[in-house]
Order: C-alpha cells, then structure tokens, then sequence
C-alpha cells in the first residue's frame, strides 16, 4: 500500500511537470480545476477492460473533460487522486489537503458533516424538473428514501440535517460472506448465520477484514443474536430497531463484544484486506467475510478461471451468503468539502449519473452504483435474465426476481421484475449484486460512533490483535533485557573481562620480568 | 562583501537536506507525541502507553522477534560470510550475488511468493509466528551477508599467517583474530535487521495472516485514528533501537570502517 502511494506520488510529479510548465508558458485563466479524491480502483479507467472494450476507450475523466467544456463551454482539468481508506482520506483533510468532490462511506460522511468540513449541496440539485440534473432524475428512489431519512446527527434532535443535504449517492452494497460450495453447504450456512465466525467446524477456514468497524459490526451480530431473531419482522419499526442493536456502544456491549471478538480471533484464519479473494479461490479458507462488490468481482474471476493479474486459474464456482438475522448496508457518496467549487462538483455528479456512465462503472469496478433507470435495468436484465424456455424445468430452477423497490418508478410497472436463474438469484451473483428488497429490510446502517466510543472501540481492537502477557510475563523479560544489557554493557567497559583471552600460564609473569631485567 | 567559495560551503546542501529530512520530523514527532488532541502539551499519552499491558506486551513480542530474527540471520550469515571471504574459489562473487539478488526483486513479490510457499506446504495459518520470523529472515539475510563479508574482506591475511606461525590452532586463530575483527560487521549487521524487523508490519501481516501485530503495525493503525498517540509510540521505538544499537556498539565513534561497510 505504502509502496503504492509512493509510486503514485512520483507518478503524480512527474505528471505535474509538463502541467507546470504549460501553465506557466501560457496560463489559461479560464481554465476550470476540480479535485476529486475517490477510492483506489474505484472509477472506470478506460482502456480493453472497460465497458467498449477497446484500447482507446478513454477513461470516464477525460469523457468527462470533454464533456464539460462541450457543455459548458469552459475547459475543465481534473486532478484526481485515490486513498485507501476512509481514515487516511480523514487525515489528508487534516492535514489541509483541499480537495472539491471526496468519495467516503455513510460513517464517514456523517463524522465530516458533524465536524463542520462540508458544505450542502445547492438545493436545485435535488429537483428533477432542471434539465442537467442527471443525479435528481435517476437516483433510485430506495436510495433517496435511504439518503432523506437517514439524519446526520442522531444525538442532536435540533438538526434536522440528512444525509441527502450533504452527500449524493455512488455505489452501495452489503455485506456478506463469499464461500466455497465444494466445502459449504448453503443449508448448513443456514443454520449458523453469523456464528460462522466462531464456529469450531470452520476452524481457520474463515477470514474477516483487517478493519475493526467490519469486525465488530459481526461481533454485535453474534452477541446480539437472540434478541435480534426476538424482533418481529413485520412490525413498522423493525429496521429502527435492528439498527439500534447493532449500534450499540455501552460499556456492557463493549464488554461482550469483547469476548466473541477473542473467541474469533481463535477460529479464523486470518485478517485480510484484500488477500481473501486469491486465497478463497486456491482453496486455502473456505469461506471469506465480503463487501458485496468485492464478492461479484470474485465470483466473476473464480468462474472465469482467472487471478486478479488475468493469469489462467481453474474455474471455481463461489457463491454468496447474506446471513439470515442481519446484515450491514453500506454506501459510499460524493460530499464536496467547504471551500468546493460547487459548480463543477456536482457538474461530475450529474456527469456519473447519467444512466450511460453508471453502467460503464459499474461494469469496471463491479459494484452496484445508485442510479436506477430503463438503461441500468436493462444492463442487469443483459447480465441477469434468462429465458424460462430454455430451462427443463423451469416452476423449479427459474424465479422472478423482483428490483421494483430499486427501480421504483425510473421505469415502466412491472418491468424490474424478470425472470433470473433460482441459484443466481438465491447464492450467486444477482444475489449479492442486487439484493432484494427481503435482504435490505433485514440490513441496519453503522453510524459514526462519536469520538469517545471510536476511542473505545480502537482500543479494544488493538487488544484484540495483539497478544497481551501477564503482567509477571513483562516484568520477567524486562528484567531479563535489564540483565543482558548489563552484562553488554560490562564487557564492553568493564574492561577487565575479556572473553576471547585465555589466561596467562603460570610462570608466565616471571619470564617477562626476568625478560625486562 | 565578497563571497569566497570554501570546502564548508559544499556541506551545505546536506545541512539542508539533515535539517528537513530528519531533524524537522523528528521534532514533529516530539511535538506530536506530547500534545493532546486539543494541541495542550500532555503526557497523557505517555502514561497510557505505559500503563496498558496490551502496548508493553507488543514491545515486547517485537522484540522477542527481531531478537530472533536477528540472532537466526547472524547464525546463516556469519559462516556464510566467512567461507565467502577466506575461500581460494574463483568467481566467488557469483554466490555472494545469489545471496544478495533477491534484494533487488520487488520486496512485495517475494513475501507473496513466501506465501504461496507457506500455504502449500501448509504452515500459512497454521504457525503465524514461525511464518513471520521466517519471512523476516530470508527477507533481511543479505542485510546482514554483506557488512559481515566486507568486514571479513578486509582482515589482513598476514594476521592468519602470524596467528599460524605462532602456532595457534584454527580455532584459536578464529576466537582470536577472525571473530574480534568482524565484530564492527556484526555490529552494523545487527543493527540493520533489528530495526526493520521490530517495524515491517507488511511481513507480519501476509504470513501472519494479520493475527501476529508488531510495534509497526500498531504505529500504522494508530496514524489512522490518533496521531498523538501514533507520534508516542514511534517515538518509544526509536529509543528502544537507539538503545539497542548504542548495546550493540552501533555508535563507538572509532570504528568509522563501519561506515564504509554500509
């Protein structure tokens, strides 16, 4: 990661360059800037991966270049760079970094806002009857629904603020667990839910993330999972009450949290950040906690028989499962810093939510982006749909599946229900790429947790990690140390001890005084 | 006033690059590591450090591990060094070059390959600490190969040919002569696998599968959450290694071959 950052960073200079010096030859006052920092690998690049699949095919920055000045008639220049995660994008802000479009998670979103780094957006962007308003006129009214009722600031009733006012929707997901069906049984899955995790039959056959928000998001689910099962689905406030239980951050949680985060610690394989998908595919670990994403790219590649370098692999069937109490729904969104050239920000918004360029993303980096619509649609019907004909049985191997909650009324009644594959749409990528409305209902949002229990929360993490000794342990090997650097220390100015210089042989004295007479 | 150029004046752009490159951050590190949050100097973070058994425990994991690491290096390195240096062979440099060219393949490649080594013969999350060290000691061995070599290089052959005369055994000769000569080798060697092994938490990370957590990694995390903090804990490895280097003989201004070795 380091090193990567650093090769960006000598890429980044040797690119400015030539930027320098043709400013500096003939600087272009009229020239527009917009300073976009976003995800690693988190926007279509252009090029044979890309949605034309041809060499030149330009990156979704220069179509977007071009199209602004097209548009508005006013050159526009990008600078683009990328973080890896929502912490050290926080600390670039810190540090003064001033960027106009940042791309972080709802939690993140709701800590910049809290803290005063964001500015809202115009109140126009959200109206659909504006021509150029892309964003307004395709976002998926779930995801507006998501985005209007979900309130910045839960503790302060006084701000009535959303996450609609400062933030506008990209990709959005849940989370899951990709596995092996020629070691798993879905049935089996089934019965655990999230107690995989600690289950002794998977014993170093499971890993989870490297991040300490993912990790206890499972621990509450484990710990809390009587009462969740308790709740009653049918109720209206099931969601608000779901989502309670696992933001909980009192002492007693932190406590219980505890105890099934160590017991984890003892069963799985492994932390990874993104060693999972290769390791999952050679059959080291059998099943492997996932962002839903994340799970579609590896599915994808496993079936092709490819690694991520797009060497040759043989091809492994994966699937997906969203455990049955709960999930975690997460989103990612455009927020634009204090300071933004607002124009020009949500002039890239509304560039990335035209049905066109939402699937061209979607395609390149596999995540299910925000925008609804006929174009979207029929992306995933091209992916999706199959034709019932050709099944032998189709009463049993073909359902509907049914996105109408996603698509809403961006398209014609009825048409986001379509025919898919039982097993697609039951353990495979469908599944995890859009779930259905039965899945989102049971998935709660993790909100920022507030300074003091982040604290909390971090340290208890890193207890987790780390081996801790018995305080009689660290006292012995500090004396220990103590004692070896002492006898260091005396050979070195002790002088009189002198290890490689045996003793002189008797007699040895007097020959050298009668020598020196 | 006219300016006349002096040799001085050629230490210049180092003074500069010293002062910007390592005197500067490290101040920033003090200053960081004694402020609260609110930028009020604290020694809040000190005491913390100092009172939470789980932050003693991985100082002293670390250096549980770069002690070993360490001590494994020297034990391949230092007979490795010596046969190379003292043997007649012809082209003897084409073996010091196989010891030493892995340092010049991608540092992330060859953990990665590590990797796969480890999973198929089945270690890879079965035995994290002993995959770690493992990792370690095949990444840092040249570290430790080449200062011991130049050091032994350098050993007049007329000494082996007195410590003969005066009819001392070979391995008198090697207590003797061989091993107070390499010490400075040892010493520079010693020094440059321990720090490294107390931080590169990216070894740590890929054959420990994350499980195994190093005083770098620690350094990392919290640079992700609480600088000051971060800052606290860098700045207390930093005295552990001056320490152990100081231990070591790492800073003896006599010994100013070591330089040359590096």
């Amino acid at each position: 990661m380091k090193l990567k950052r650093f090769g960006a960073l000598a890429l980044a200079t040797l690119a400015a360059i030539p930027t320098l010096m043709f400013t500096a030859g003939c600087s272009n006052d009229k020239t527009v800037t917009l300073r976009i920092f976003n995800w690693e690998e988190y926007i279509d690049e252009g090029g044979e991966d890309s949605w034309d699949g041809t060499e030149d095919a330009p990156a979704m920055i220069q179509r977007f270049e071009t199209w602004y000045e097209e548009t508005y008639g006013t050159p526009i220049r990008v600078e683009y760079s990328t973080f890896g995660t929502n912490e050290d994008m926080y600390n670039q802000l810190q540090l003064g970094d001033e960027y106009d479009l940042l791309c972080p998670s709802e939690y993140m979103i709701m800590k910049l806002a809290a803290e005063g780094y964001l500015q809202p957006y115009d109140a126009s962007f959200h109206d659909p009857s504006i021509e150029g308003n892309y964003y307004a006129q395709n976002v998926s009214p779930y995801i507006r629904n998501m985005f209007e009722s979900n309130r910045i600031n839960k503790e302060d009733a006084s701000d009535p603020s959303t996450w609609a006012d400062y933030a506008a929707g990209y990709m959005w997901g849940v989370t899951g667990f990709t596995y092996n069906p020629a070691y798993v049984e879905g049935s089996e899955l089934s019965e655990l839910g999230w107690d995989i995790m600690i289950d002794p039959q998977f014993k170093n056959k499971v890993t989870t993330k490297d991040n300490v928000r993912d990790s206890y998001f499972v621990a509450l689910a484990i710990c809390y999972k009587d009462e969740i099962e308790a709740l009653d689905p049918t109720s209206a406030d099931y969601n608000a009450r779901l989502t309670e239980i696992l933001n909980r951050t009192d002492a007693e949680t932190i406590e219980k949290v505890e105890a099934v985060m160590r017991e984890m610690d003892e069963n799985i394989y492994g932390y990874e950040t993104d060693t999972g998908k290769a390791d999952i595919v050679s059959g080291k670990i059998w099943l492997n906690f996932a962002w839903s994403g994340d799970a579609v790219y590896a599915m994808d590649l496993a079936e092709a028989g490819e690694d991520e370098d797009g060497n040759e692999t043989e091809s492994t069937l994966l699937n997906f499962y969203i455990p049955e109490s709960c999930a975690n729904l997460w989103f990612d969104g455009w927020v634009m810093p204090k300071g933004a050239n607002k124009q020009a920000a949500q002039a890239f918004v509304n560039f990335l939510s035209m049905p066109e360029n939402a699937v061209r993303n979607m395609y390149y980096i596999g995540y299910a982006g925000v925008i609804a619509g006929e174009e979207v649609l029929d992306y995933v019907k091209e992916c999706y749909e199959v034709d019932p004909a050709e099944y032998e049985n189709p009463d049993e191997e073909v359902v509907d599946y049914d996105l109408s909650y996603f698509f809403g009324d961006t398209v014609e009644e009825d048409n986001a229900i379509f025919p898919a594959d039982r097993v697609q749409a039951e353990e495979r990528q469908l599944h995890a790429h859009y779930p259905t409305y039965e899945v989102t209902r049971r998935c709660a949002v993790m909100d920022y947790y507030g300074e003091e229990a982040n604290e909390t929360i971090n340290e208890l993490w890193s207890r987790i990690k780390s081996e801790t000794l018995d305080a009689w342990a660290i006292v012995v090997i500090c004396v220990g140390i103590v004692l070896v650097a002492g006898a260091v220390l005396y050979v070195k100015f002790g002088g009189k001890l002198d290890l490689f210089r045996s003793r002189p042989k008797k007699g040895y004295h007097r020959i050298r005084q009668e020598n020196c007479r | 006033m006219r300016l006349h150029f002096s040799r001085k004046m050629l230490g210049i752009p180092y003074a500069v690059f010293l002062l910007f490159f390592v005197i500067l951050p490290m101040l920033v590190i003090l200053f960081y590591a004694f402020t609260d949050k609110q930028m009020h100097l604290s020694f809040g973070n000190f005491i913390r450090f100092f009172s939470d058994p789980t932050k003693l425990s991985t100082i002293v994991y670390s250096l549980v591990i770069a002690f070993i690491t360490t001590a494994v290096s020297l034990l391949i390195a230092y007979p490795v060094a010596y046969i190379l240096a003292r043997s007649k062979m012809k082209k003897k440099f084409v073996i010091l070059l196989l010891f030493v060219t892995p340092m010049w393949i991608n540092f992330v490649l060859r953990i990665n390959a590590i990797r796969e080594l480890l999973g198929w013969v089945g270690l890879l999350g079965e035995a994290n600490y002993f995959n770690t060290i493992l990792g370690m000691v095949y990444d840092f061995l040249p570290f430790m190969i080449l200062p011991l070599y130049t050091t032994m290089l350098k050993i007049d052959e007329s000494l082996y040919e007195a410590s003969s005369d005066l009819g001392a055994s070979a391995f008198t000769t090697f207590t003797r002569v061989t091993l107070p000569l390499s010490m400075p080798g040892v010493a520079s060697g010693i020094t440059m696998v321990f720090l490294p092994s107390m931080t590169n938490y990216v070894v740590s990370d890929m054959l420990g599968n994350s499980k195994v957590t190093i005083i770098g990694k620690f350094i990392y995390e919290y640079f992700g959450t609480n600088w000051h903090m971060g800052s606290m804990v860098a700045l207390i490895l930093l005295i552990v290694v001056f320490l152990s280097t100081w231990l070591t003989g790492g800073l003896k201004e006599d010994e100013t071959v070591r330089g040359a070795n590096l």
